[in-house]
């Protein structure tokens, strides 16, 4: 080994890295924002409260120390939690009616006997229910009833946390099949964030070795228009996707028995229009790449942003209202609600279409933002 | 049908062309007319402002100042049709045979499936490819890529060729080659400008327009150029006209 060669090796690197800055910004910003993204996801500033209907039923009870009403205890330790907003029901139905709309991540109800079965010490049964097709929803919502239920239970005179021993939360999925596994759950984000990812390498890095070669001169010094590159681009590689995706979404079905509940044509029409989307981000953005290495370093810059803001993990409506809004123009947002919807709870054409219009939407946006850098190529 | 004016039109005329990329000009007050069915040869050193003035024609630049004319119409994709662009690093796909970058190419320009097929075929045996028309570019020797691209430029027969840096990295057999390629495409009719920073070589143009510092140094025969610089070669002929010429500030 010479000492004296492995130190001009990597000085060398370390010199390349001076002429690049691009690359060296990228190395310092996408970890910073990735990690200020987390930071912020799975901490508890800036949320916004997520809302929960409440049906309380109890009547209160008599301990030995005198009357109480456990519910409204419950209630009120939901309420001083940040992270819910309470919003109180008349009845089960109407609150289960409000989770189906969306209106509320999940809905509680207090029976009418809370306080005096807690009291006399004997066991309750506390139904949550949720959507069932977003698992990002359900563990907040079931989280804010334990720890309600634990503050309920100190209040109890005497009977600190004995009481909540007899205590069971029964969480019932309103929207979803029965017997979803966590591979249900999670099969829709992977379908379509494999679908995204592959579709965007695989354009990314060939548009730029078009230009890299210098074919794109000769491309745009022919009579071709702006229009037939991006539309050539999208011909050519919608098929090498699509079997990509196919793959993707065969295997979950085929080997992982992933069940798909809705109509199949509707979760490819939502995959085709995430690859479309893909392939022209892929067009403008491999622009802004002088090398193969920023281009993969892109990635997460692109994809990120998407799977952390974009409702696959955590819930989009608590988000910070700007970052709730930015969410709205990824098209993995509405890709993973359509597939969920679609794939979980059988939802049909009629359910969906706006997140539909939305990817469209995006599809044509990209198109135009192609269309707008290729003009850069030509006089 | 050709009237009068269009025939006796310059196939390329700049005034004036100025080309800056922030603070650095490229071209500097470019003036040159190259005449309908010659060879003119834009000769000058690395960085004098030829490519640069080659993708202007070509449409890939649009010019921050001056007026060019190509073609009697503005550089464009009106134009681009009768154009054709060999760019200096052989554009081609790799990992397709000559003769599908051929066919490529061929329909871009507008012709069908079939015309692009007869076509290539044609093309391949202009350029002495027939026997690596399958053969992927990629293992093409340098020589054989720069023979295939040629080919592209060329594929739509048209009536302009700008050809950046043809020759550089070519041995000298293949060189004597090409330049016979370009003299047949020129009895054909097709005006051709072509760039090398070889000077000796543009000896084989119909004119030399010797550039420097993105303007026209001088303009004229090989003859002429040596006559006028005093010389008795084209390099030192460069070196004493470039001397010569007005610098800035002095125009």
């Amino acid at each position: 080994m010479s000492w004296s060669r492995v130190t001009a090796i990597a000085g060398r690197i370390v010199r390349q890295f001076r002429h690049d800055r691009r690359t060296v910004a990228l190395i310092i910003v996408v970890p910073l924002a990735v990690m200020a993204l987390i930071g912020y996801l799975v901490g508890d500033s800036g949320k916004e409260p997520l809302p929960v209907a409440v049906v309380n039923l109890d009547e209160g009870g008599t301990s030995p120390v005198g009357t109480v009403n456990l519910g409204e205890v419950f209630v009120r330790s939901l309420r001083d939690q940040d992270s819910i907003e309470v919003r109180a029901f008349e009845t089960g139905p109407g609150a289960e009616e409000a989770v189906r709309d969306g209106e509320v991540a999940g809905a509680i109800e207090l029976p009418s006997d809370l306080s005096a079965r807690l009291a006399a010490g004997e066991g309750v049964e506390l139904t949550v229910a949720v959507t069932g097709t977003n698992p990002s929803l359900t563990g907040p919502v079931v989280g804010a009833v334990q720890t309600a239920l634990r503050e309920t239970a100190a209040s109890i005179p005497g009977g600190e946390g004995a009481a909540t021993g007899g205590v069971r939360i029964r969480t019932v999925s309103l929207e979803g099949v029965p017997g979803l596994t966590t591979i249900d759950y999670y099969a829709p984000v992977l379908v379509a964030v494999f679908t995204f990812f592959f579709t965007f390498l695989l354009t990314s890095v060939s548009f730029l070795r078009e230009r890299a070669s210098g074919t794109l001169d000769r491309l745009m010094a022919s009579p071709v228009s702006r229009l037939d590159v991006e539309l050539g681009y999208l011909l050519g590689f919608l098929g090498f996707a699509m079997l990509q995706t196919l793959i993707v979404l065969g295997y979950a079905t085929f080997v992982l028995h992933v069940e798909i509940a809705g109509p199949l044509w509707l979760v490819l029409l939502v995959l085709v229009l995430l690859v479309i989307g893909s392939v022209n981000l892929g067009i403008p953005l491999s622009f802004y790449a002088r090398n193969e290495l920023q281009v993969v370093q892109f990635i997460p810059l692109v994809l990120l942003p998407q799977i952390f803001l974009g409702g696959l993990v955590w819930p989009v409506e608590t988000l910070w209202t700007p970052l709730r809004w930015l969410s709205q123009a990824f098209p993995l947002t509405h890709a993973t609600a359509i597939l969920r919807d679609v794939m979980l709870a059988g939802a049909g054409l009629a359910d969906v279409w706006p997140r539909l219009v939305a990817l469209v939407a995006f599809d044509v946006a990209t198109v135009a933002l192609g269309v707008v850098v290729l003009r850069r190529q030509r006089a | 049908m050709i009237t009068t004016t269009q025939a006796n039109e310059a196939a390329i005329d700049a005034r004036g062309l100025i080309m800056s990329f922030g603070s650095f000009h490229a071209l500097d007050g470019l003036d040159l007319s190259v005449r309908r069915g010659e060879i003119l040869g834009l000769v000058g050193p690395n960085g004098a402002g030829k490519t640069t003035f080659i993708r202007v024609v070509a449409g890939l630049l649009r010019p921050s100042g001056g007026q060019i004319h190509v073609l009697g119409g503005r550089p464009g994709v009106q134009v681009a049709t009768r154009i054709g662009y060999m760019p200096q690093t052989p554009a081609l796909y790799d990992d397709l045979p000559v003769v599908d970058n051929l066919v490529f190419f061929a329909r871009l320009f507008g012709l069908s499936r079939e015309q692009a097929r007869r076509r290539a075929d044609e093309i391949v045996d202009i350029v002495a490819l027939g026997p690596k028309a399958r053969t992927l570019v990629r293992d093409l020797s340098g020589g054989m890529r720069q023979l295939a691209s040629l080919g592209c430029s060329m594929v739509h027969d048209p009536k302009l060729l700008l050809l950046d840096e043809p020759t550089v990295g070519i041995d000298p057999v293949l060189r004597l080659d090409l330049w016979q390629h370009f003299a047949d495409l020129n009895a054909d009719g097709t005006t051709i400008v072509l760039t090398t920073h070889v000077i000796p070589e543009a000896e084989r143009c119909d004119r030399i327009a010797m550039i420097g510092s993105g303007r026209v140094i001088a303009l004229g025969t090989g003859d002429e150029l040596r006559e006028r610089a005093g010389r008795q070669n084209l390099d030192e002929a460069y070196i004493a006209l470039r001397d010569a010429a007005p610098r800035e500030g002095e125009r």
